[in-house]
This record gives structure tokens, sequence and C-alpha cells, in this order.
């Protein structure tokens, strides 16, 4: 197959197809949609419980032409396993994608992933980041960023938001050492496609990790899901980088930081923080900037960081590939 | 004030509020000594699909519980769903009906020919609370069309209610659009013209799907199944805004084919785009990524 790199390469044809329910301004939706016309019609999908189950099958239709599962939650790095190994059994091979959300991938997919990626399962896992349980009513998750509301980590008179720091699921994953693990951006067009690309055409255990905009969730205007995404890259919220056999390679690099609250004040979630917990979530991302794309050229939106006085990334010293 | 039973049906979309709709009319009731429920009923679909909520009415303990099929009250939050289901179905002939729409009663065609009050709810929230949320409004209407409750019980019911979740100024501002749209009701009686037959489905038990195989692609009583079956939910009736193509400032660049959420944006042979509109639900992210600004968002529904 011939390599795609842009746009103008994408197949036209839809796998993913128009009549499904998402709500207007699904960033996931987007993410879909691209995956599958660049997967093809020679794939086989599985979600777990999730927005998209839910918004793609309705009984007894169904938004993807695939062939389309669905089990429980917690379970996307077994099942994939386990079509997968029914096909070779068969004698059949096709892509196997498993698309689950953050929910089902940081919390509650965890130990089936672990597995599925231990034994480098000739499967595509693809992570649907929403950071939150938003299917269910917008909970919390292992995804949600520092700060933010949803009903589980509400904005009271002591508390306000969530306390914890977005797990670092890439790390997680990257520490399973598979052969692909990436993470996508929908506002960064050929990036995505050249990851999805290199994905597909790879064996084994394959890993992305997809931001995908949520209108209702973060409380932010339909129209601006791709801003929000290009924006989560500029300020450092979301780092695009890929994992390949051992190798962390960056691909692609903001030209300067921006401050965060640039991302910030496009979100109804994050309307409460005041400047002490934006100044740590601030701290936070500085840190992990400088981590990603190196400390060589400061960054003006980092200079209340004290030189020296630096944030250690947590667990830094336990990223191999870093 | 004596009543027996009174069932109410509330028609809107998600996030029009319909739900807190039925709670607030439910907990005026109460305030007034009344026994009340309020409980919602949706799909699988999300913001902009249709939704219902119900509530009931009684001086004494309510043990009904299931959906409301032929209320005494029916309230439209969205007058475009008139033309999507068929809303006024089991609307009691002697019921009567809310409709947020600009226009008069005797202008609108509800299917059952009932008292009817019109309000132009949408702008009366727009002006109020800056956003389309129109339940508060409707209540006003509701109170007006029908004396179930006092206006008095139901400032105290939106104060309680939307005070405790978003805080004293929001209540305020939806009790003065609840009063405003009091005052601006139009009663009249709408038109019973309209067929209220639905679709009939072919949704297949369990049992009737073998075990190990897939539901295939086709048709099956008349409706589309199995992959790529979701084609047939036109998901174009959830737009509220449309958005407007020049070809001529058009650079050809994708990017909208690329974000567009429903794949409703479609690739022609020279990179031009078209727009399939039955499924366009107005979100606006093609307007906002176009770089050569050849996409506009205009207001209303209709392209």
């Amino acid at each position: 197959m011939s390599e795609m790199g842009t746009i103008k390469d994408m197949p036209a044809n839809d796998m993913f197809v128009s009549g499904h329910g998402a709500c207007p301004g699904c960033g996931m939706a987007v993410a879909v949609k691209n995956i599958m016309r660049i997967l093809g019609a020679d794939t086989t999908v599985y979600v777990p419980a999730s927005c998209l189950v839910v918004i793609s099958a309705m009984y007894p239709t169904s938004s993807f032409r695939t062939p389309f599962l669905f089990t429980a939650f917690e379970n996307t790095g077994a099942v994939t396993t386990g079509i997968r190994a029914a096909q070779r059994r068969r004698g059949l091979r096709s892509t196997v994608v498993g698309l689950a959300g953050d929910g089902g991938t940081f919390d509650i997919g965890l130990q089936a992933l672990s597995g599925a990626a231990e034994r480098n399962e000739d499967i595509l896992y693809v992570c649907l980041d929403n950071e939150g349980f938003m299917n269910t009513g917008i909970q919390r998750s292992g995804a949600t960023p520092f700060g933010a509301w949803t009903t589980t980590t509400p904005v009271g008179k002591k508390v306000e938001g969530k306390r914890e720091f977005k797990k670092d699921i890439m790390a997680i994953v990257a520490a399973h050492d598979p052969p692909y693990a990436a993470s996508l951006s929908i506002a960064h067009y050929n990036d995505f496609i050249k990851k999805v690309e290199k994905a597909k055409s790879k064996q084994g255990f394959r890993f992305l990790h997809v931001l995908t905009p949520c209108v209702p969730g973060w409380r932010s205007d339909s129209s601006m899901t791709v801003e929000i995404a290009r924006l989560a890259v500029e300020t450092g919220m979301w780092t695009l980088y890929e994992v390949e056999d051992g190798n962390a390679r960056t691909t692609y690099k903001p030209k300067a930081m921006l401050p965060v609250t640039d991302y910030l004040k496009l979100q109804g979630r994050f309307r409460h923080m005041e400047d002490a917990d934006i100044a740590q979530l601030q701290e936070w991302l500085c840190a992990k900037w400088y981590l990603h794309y190196g400390d060589e050229i400061e960054q003006p939106v980092c200079a209340m960081l004290e030189k020296g006085k630096r944030m250690r990334y947590p667990h830094e010293e336990q990223l191999h590939f870093v | 004030m004596g009543i027996a039973l009174y069932e109410v049906r509330f028609h809107g979309r998600g996030g029009q509020g319909a739900v807190m709709a039925a709670q607030t009319l439910a907990e005026a009731a109460v305030i007034e000594g009344m026994h009340a429920q309020a409980f919602p009923y949706f799909g699988a679909e999300r913001r902009g699909a249709p939704v219902t909520a119900f509530a009931r009415i009684d001086e004494r303990k309510i043990s009904i519980k299931s959906q409301v099929y032929e209320p005494d009250l029916l309230v439209v939050l969205d007058e475009t769903l008139l033309d999507v289901e068929p809303v006024a179905r089991g609307l009691k002939a002697d019921g009567r009906a809310v409709i947020n729409t600009r226009r008069l009663p005797t202008e609108i065609d509800l299917g059952v020919e009932v008292e009817c009050a019109t309000v132009p709810a949408t702008t009366i929230a727009m002006e109020h609370l800056k956003a389309p949320i129109v339940n508060t409004a409707i209540l006003g209407a509701v109170v007006r069309m029908c004396a179930l409750v006092s206006m008095e019980s139901m400032r105290e019911a939106i104060e309680s209610r939307f005070g405790e979740k978003f805080g004293e100024a929001a209540a305020r501002t939806n009790v003065a659009a609840a009063a405003m749209a009091y005052q601006q009701a139009a009663v009249g009686r709408c038109k019973g013209e309209r067929p209220l037959s639905s679709r009939e489905e072919w949704l297949p038990t369990w049992q009737e799907v073998p075990i190990g195989v897939a539901l295939g692609e086709g048709v099956k009583g008349g409706v589309t199944v199995g992959p790529g079956g979701a084609r047939r939910n036109l998901t174009g009736s959830w737009r509220v805004q449309t958005p407007r193509y020049d070809k001529g400032k058009c650079v050809r660049c994708l990017r909208c084919w690329f974000s567009c959420p429903e794949g409703c944006i479609k690739r022609e042979e020279d990179d031009y785009v078209r727009w399939d509109l039955n499924y366009c639900k107005g979100c606006g992210i093609c307007a906002q990524v176009c770089p050569a600004k050849a996409i506009a968002i205009i207001k209303g529904g209709q392209g």
C-alpha cells in the first residue's frame, strides 16, 4: 500500500456512516470516522461499554459497515485477543481494532489492556480519551485532568474539582515495550493520518491514544472541538509522540508554549479554577513540557518556576523510553 | 383545589431542559400540597436528539409508575419535533397543549384539536438566560394554560430547583423568563389535521436472530438494518443552525471533510465538497476549521 501522508491521500470511503447518535460537535466521532476510513473495509471492530457503542449500535442498526462486536466494559484487550485467535484458527486475517474510551482503558479496562500488551497480541487498541466517564453522565476517570469539574469531583467550598493529575497511560503502555504506541490529535491532520497508517501496517500490539474533546462533558461550544484539541497541544496539555520498538520520538513540537489559560477558558469545566490552582497546573505542565521537548529553550510561561527547583515528572526515572 | 390524576408529557431535545421542566412542575405541585412524580425517557441519542419527560400530579398518592401514554397536557419545547415524530399521540380529546413557537395556536397543526397555548419561549430564553434553554419559559405558559398550580408556587419551585443547582442569580433570571412567558402566551385552539401514525419498525427479538450469526446488511419490514443501517437515522432534524458553503472561496484543503463528526460533508472528485444536510447536526466545526472562510453558519435548521 502506498504511504498516506495528507488528507488528500485518505480514502474517501466511509466505514463509519452518518446517522449515528453522537452529540453535535463530538470529537470522538471525528476520530472514529477518520480511523475507520484509513483502516478500511477489512477490519473487525470491538467496542466496550462507552459512548461509542451507544451512538453507533442502535438496534437493529449499526454505524459500522464492518463486523462490529460488543460485550462488556473491562475486556477490550481480552476480546480483541479472542477475535484475533479465532481468525488465526480459521485462517483469516483482518485488522482487529478495539475502540475503547478512557474509562475502559485507564481504569476499568487496564488489566485486560496490560495482558494483551504483555502477550504482544496482534491487535490495534485505540483509546478515545474524552477525560471522563461521559456516557454515564460525566464522572471522573483516571484521565480527567487536574482542576476539572465532573459530577464526582464537584466544585464545593473546600475542594474545587479534581485534585489529582492525569494518569500517564502512554507511559504505562510503553513500559510493555509494544511494537507501536502513539498519541494523536484530531487537530493535527497529517500527523494523525501517518500514525493510524503506521499502526495499521505493523504487526503485534499497537496502541493509539487520541484526545477527543467532549462538548457536554467539557462544557464547551460545539464548533470549538477541533480548536480545543489544537490548543491542548499548543499548551502542552497533550503531547504528540510515538514509541516505535522502544524508541520514543516527538512528532510535533509547538513553536512556543502557550499559557494553559488559553486552553482552560474555552471549557466550562475549568471555569471555577482559581489562580493558585492554575499555577499548580501550569507548573505540572512545565515539568511535562521540559521532559518531552527538552529544557534547552526556556519557555516564558514557565518563568515562575525557580531554576534548579524544577519539579520532577512523576516516576521520571522509571520511564525508560525518555 | 381538587384534581384527579393529571398526566403531563414533555417533548424536547437533549439540552433544552425538558427533564428539569417536568421536575419543576412536580415540585410546584408538591408545594401546593399535592402528590407528584417526574421522570425522563431517552433513547441512545445525545444532545439535540428528541427527549421525553413525564410528570404526574394527583391529590392522592400516585401508585402508577409507567410512562405517560395518554396525557392530559402536552408540552412541546421544540416546534420542529411536530414534523419528526407523532408528538400528540394519545393526547386526550379534552386535553391541552403548550407549544414553543412564534406562531399563534390557530396556525399550529398538532394532530389533535385541543385548547392550546403558544409562546415564543426560545426568544424569551435568549433574552433572559442568553441561551436557548426554554424549560422555565415554557413553564410560565403551562401555568397560564391550565390552573394546575399557581404562578406563586411555580416561582417558588423554580427558585428552589434552579437556585440549588445553579445559584441565586440563575434562579432570578429563570423566574423572570417564566413570568414573561406567562404574559406573552397566546391561548386558542390548534388544528388536528396531521396524521399521527408512526412507522412500523422491524425489531427482532434475540430468539429471531440465529446464534453465532450477525445480522446482515439488508432491508427488513421496509427498514434498513445491520451494518451501515444507521444511515436511516436522519439526524439532520436535530439542527438549529446550518452551514452555507461558498465554493468560490474554497481552497480544497479538505479540513472540513476531515473534521465533520457526522461524515455528512462529501468529497467530490475534484476535492471540492458538498453537504448532505440529511445528517448535518449544525455543530459548526466546518466553519471554525475553514482557513479560507468559505463556510458560514446561519441561524435556522434550513439550508
